[in-house]
């Protein structure tokens, strides 16, 4: 196991995050039922909360005492968050905030149009091919053989299915 | 005799039961391998799907799925970091760092013999000592199923990495997330803030996908033009000295897996746990570190979670109790058909038991052929480039979350953790012991308050059973045991008592 | 010209949703079960939909929607349109929600398009117990309160509203130990995590005739021809025959607002197919009584089952609000 020395860049403050966090749910578990019972519905998680706030508290103490990083803004954008991941989780966000408007199909088709062109800078010609194969895969797998109603949005699937269904039926 | 003989191999001799088998268990492997389909979820759909059928039909394919789809979580666990199923989160732990360093087919080839030989213990067990083994699992309390799930818990000091504190922490995270949502014994909400999206709780499958894939898939962009790593493809089928240095690991991780697979609270998904956490404990000297591609790793897990199948299978077949989730809604298919499930089920109708006994036994035999047919095409999967790999898993992941409960807000879920757990790898926290607390959560939570409810509240009359009933006595004993051997006043005893013996 | 396309697209799905009631169903339905699979309600709604999809030619697409002791499923079903073509496969759970501060929907949201069967409470208890049937447990409890451990499964669930009626009803004080189901429940009695519980019929009877557990007496007005022996509780203490008979039930329902034409047509559907004979075999042995009835019928089923079981949890101090805020009568 590598331990390193060196803080990186962003760490005491996402371990303070954690301790802040941990001292919000102890005080939230607190809620449910304060010291009542042993067998009341906050017991456990205000157990596991005060497990939370002191293991939090020494690795932020630790982190604390640990040299300091370097390096500023860039060091943090170059070791935490690259451009590439940046791009990419602002994709991962806008499909799944338009996954339920825009539907399943389009808007898995438009993400992955988007982020294989964005990462792979490929011909447009194999990225559209690549979407269209995988999400007719996903497509049929989920939806027609084990019935997972995926969002529809707006591309009336059930009554394009329920057509295909009794042209099928009718053409027998 | 006779009787036994013939209805153990019906669906051997049958051709039409045969093709059953053989396809449900090559549709459960793959099944098992997307995150999001899960088998409790295929052998309801088939419920309906099956319903004018003869029983036996019915049965071999729900039969093939199950054993297909326990093993088949491993291949995305080996492959994407993505276990298809909770029951192969410790394959991961192992079986991606093999993958990572090109040897991506001979974790495959390991953990579908291992699978295997899992499979066929538990089979065993259930054909030679089903009565026995159910009358000892129902006599689990709510005391020694809360005394389980510490022994679990303790997991996490070997999850842990580089600090204790972090692994400790992000243990006791999974616990609590484990806890969100409205509580099945007072009906009190907790932690929802009002939210009736928040009173389902948070998935464990949605929570493990998050942590386990979309995090490493961000955290790889880092240096996304690194060519990816050339997979060895030569030696898939594991060597026979191999195959006898596991084998008494393989035979105990077996034996976990049974017995926790019979138990009705627990499943293949603890069972795999328990044993890694086994592995760990009794292997000297690993070739390769824990958690950097043991072999020992992976041997543990899938041996065990296939041995949970059997396992499962025999509180089933002898009482008409669920080993798990699977096996609940097996029980119900029966009554479809027309059955009545219950202890005297094994009297009325002992051709069931038998057929049952053979048909899991012709799965395991096509396990193990799908399962080491195919490896070269499956280990390319990780050889395509990254800028369309990474989508691809972000896209199976989304639908695998939505899948789960048909709710976006898995999705949400899903999608928060992969962020968490992107950040929590990048300042040295380890991932596991957050998937191995919700796991544990409910079974420690519930069964700590039904305990203590049954002891009217009283901490020293519950001290005092745990002490006075022999298995709980037991389940202690190797508490304490176990932690004192991971203490270094332990080491120190050994060094004192034998010098020779003692390492570093 | 983007935009002239969504709209073409709209355009069509509007078309689409909105065709005449008279074509229903046109497509296929979803079935959403407010529990999970293998579950009683799971397996009740998939065994009487295929005999439904016969007579509406088209499948239903059932989903497991689970949490919130139902809630999630309520709520989602209230969400969509009211075009017949969401259904709600449920338990009784709903009429509790309000008292139990955990929705405001209930069954009066909803119309009954068929209320399938009813489930037929038991008391057993771990085969070691030293009383044989409902008096002498009584008789038991009375002379230890508190010692006696019963197998519960959570407030709002069928042991916990039977355990409110035996100590609203007479000096019964226990200590009520939650499981996740009875199934669970009674593997532990088994065990001997518990002494007793109130289960329904058909998830005991196979553990009574072999011998596991034995059965106390039948929380009805008569006995169960699946279990003959076994008194009913009226017989000792006809105190209960105002309660009673009560228990848990099954049914599929349609928001009220959905035309009736839809109504009458899936209505018929489920009528004809709760009579199949297969799943009222399916019934039989599991030691449910048929009901199979809809509409007003159901609805006056559906209100007396409140008012009684509302009132049941509120004077047990299981529920968190007055039944009295939701207008539910006294019985």
């Amino acid at each position: 196991m590598e331990t390193h020395t060196n803080r990186r860049p962003g760490e005491i403050a996402f371990n303070a995050a954690l301790f802040g966090f941990s001292l919000f749910m102890f005080w939230q578990a607190y809620q449910i039922s304060g010291f009542s019972a042993l067998s009341s519905a906050g017991a456990f998680p205000m157990a596991m909360s005060a497990i939370m706030l002191i293991a939090s508290a020494v690795v932020l103490f630790r982190s604390l005492r640990l040299a300091s990083p370097g390096g500023g803004w860039s060091g943090f954008r170059s070791e935490v968050l690259p451009p590439a991941v940046l791009v990419f989780s602002l994709f991962i966000l806008a499909y799944s905030i338009t996954l339920k408007s825009l539907g399943f199909l389009l808007a898995s088709f438009l993400f992955l149009l988007a982020s294989i062109w964005y990462l792979e800078r490929g011909p447009i010609g194999r990225t559209l091919l690549l979407a269209i194969a995988s999400i007719t895969g996903v497509y049929v797998i989920f939806r027609l053989v084990f019935q997972v109603v995926l969002p529809e949005g707006i591309i009336p699937e059930r009554a394009i299915l329920a057509a295909l269904g009794d042209f099928f039926a009718g053409s027998k | 005799m006779m009787d036994a003989l013939s209805y153990l191999f019906a669906s051997w001799l049958q051709p039409e039961l045969l093709a059953l088998t053989a396809v449900g268990t090559a549709a459960g492997i793959y099944i098992g391998a997307i995150p999001g389909l899960s088998v409790t979820m295929a052998v309801s759909i088939l419920i309906s799907f099956t319903f004018g059928w003869e029983v036996n039909h019915a049965l071999a394919l729900m039969n093939g799925i199950f054993m297909g789809g326990v093993y088949g979580g491993s291949r995305t666990a080996i492959l994407l970091n993505i276990p298809g199923a909770p029951a192969a989160i410790a394959t991961a732990l192992d079986g991606y760092p093999m993958a990572r360093k090109g040897e991506a087919g001979n974790a495959i080839g390991l953990s579908t013999v291992m699978s295997f030989f899992g499979g066929f213990v538990g089979i065993i067990v259930l054909a030679a000592g089903a009565p026995v083994v159910s009358e000892f699992a129902i006599l689990f309390q709510p005391r020694d199923y809360m005394l389980l799930a510490v022994m679990g818990i303790l997991l996490v000091g070997s999850l842990s990495g580089e600090s204790l504190a972090k692994g400790i922490f992000a243990g006791a995270l999974g616990m609590l997330l484990g806890t969100v949502g409205l509580d099945p014994m007072t009906a009190e909400q907790r932690f929802t803030f009002g939210s009736v999206e928040l009173m389902n709780g948070i998935s464990a499958v949605a929570l493990m996908i998050g942590l386990f894939g979309v995090s490493e898939a961000l955290l790889q962009l880092h240096n996304l033009h690194l060519a990816a790593v050339k997979q060895k493809v030569d030696k898939i089928i594991p060597s026979f000295s191999d195959l006898k240095k596991y084998l008494p690991l393989s035979l105990q991780t077996s034996a976990i897996g049974v017995i926790i697979g019979a138990l009705p609270g627990t499943g293949g998904d603890i069972a795999a746990l328990m044993a890694y956490d086994h592995a760990k404990r009794v292997t000297k000297d690993p070739e390769v570190p824990f958690g950097q591609g043991a072999k020992e790793g992976l041997v543990a897990p899938e041996s065990a979670n296939n041995a949970a199948v059997g396992g499962a299978y025999i509180p089933m077949l002898t009482l008409g109790i669920p080993g798990d989730a699977v096996t609940a809604v097996i029980i119900g298919a029966l009554f479809i058909h027309g059955l009545n499930p219950g202890p005297l089920l094994l009297i009325e109708k002992p051709d069931m038991f038998w057929f049952t006994v053979g048909n899991l036994t012709l799965a395991n035999i096509f396990l193990l052929i799908f399962g080491l047919t195919g490896i070269r095409i499956f280990t390319k999967i990780i050889e395509c480039p990254k800028g369309v790999l990474f989508p691809l898993i972000l896209l199976l992941s989304v639908v695998g979350a939505y899948s789960i409960n048909n709710s976006l807000s898995d999705v949400w879920w899903m999608l928060g953790f992969g962020v968490l757990g992107y950040f929590m790898k990048l300042y040295g926290y380890q991932v596991g012991p957050v998937v191995l607390g919700i796991i544990l959560s409910r079974l420690m939570d519930d069964n700590w308050r039904r305990a203590i409810i049954s002891e009217q509240e009283s901490l020293p009359a519950f001290f005092y059973g745990m002490i006075t009933s022999p298995l709980s006595a037991v389940l202690f004993l190797a508490i304490v045991l176990i932690l004192l051997s991971q203490t270094p006043v332990w080491k120190a005893i050994k060094m004192h008592a034998s010098p020779r013996l003692g390492r570093g | 010209m983007l935009g002239k396309l969504m709209g073409a697209v709209a355009a069509l799905a509007l078309f689409v949703g909105s065709a005449s009631a008279a074509d229903y169903p046109e497509q296929d339905i979803q079935g959403i079960i407010q529990w999970g699979a293998g579950g009683s309600t799971d397996l009740v709604m998939r065994s009487v939909a295929p005999h439904a999809e016969k007579v509406l030619g088209r499948s239903i697409v059932m989903i497991n929607k689970t949490g919130g002791v139902g809630a999630i499923a309520t709520q989602f079903v209230a969400s969509q349109p009211s075009d017949g073509y969401t259904l709600l496969m449920s338990a009784e759970n709903p009429q509790l929600y309000k008292v139990m501060g955990l929705s405001n929907l209930d069954y009066a949201d909803f119309y009954p398009v068929n209320v399938l069967a009813r489930g037929v409470p038991v008391l057993v208890a771990n085969n070691d117990a030293p009383f044989n049937t409902i008096k002498e447990l009584v008789e038991y409890v009375q002379a230890n309160p508190g010692k006696v451990k019963m197998g519960s499964t959570g407030p709002g669930g069928l042991p916990s509203v039977v355990g409110g009626m035996l100590s609203t009803q007479l000096d019964f004080k226990v200590t009520a130990v939650p499981f996740d189901g009875d199934g669970p429940a009674l593997t532990a009695m088994q065990g001997g995590a518990v002494d007793f519980m109130p289960a329904v019929l058909g998830a005991a009877a196979e553990h009574v005739k072999a011998g596991r557990i034995k059965i106390l007496g039948v929380f009805d007005l008569e006995a169960s021809p699946v279990l003959p022996d076994a008194k009913p509780i009226v017989a000792d203490y006809p105190e209960f025959k105002k309660l009673l008979p009560w228990g848990p039930f099954f049914g599929v329902f349609v928001k009220r607002d959905t035309p009736d034409e839809i109504k009458a047509k899936l209505v018929e559907a489920f009528k004809t197919g709760a009579e199949a004979p297969e799943f009222q075999k399916l019934l039989d042995d599991r030691g449910y009584v048929s009901l199979n009835i809809s509409g007003d019928e159901a609805d006056a089923f559906l209100k007396k089952w409140q008012s009684t079981t509302a009132w049941v949890v509120y004077d047990a101090g299981i529920a968190k609000k007055s039944p009295e805020e939701f207008g539910i009568a006294k019985p």
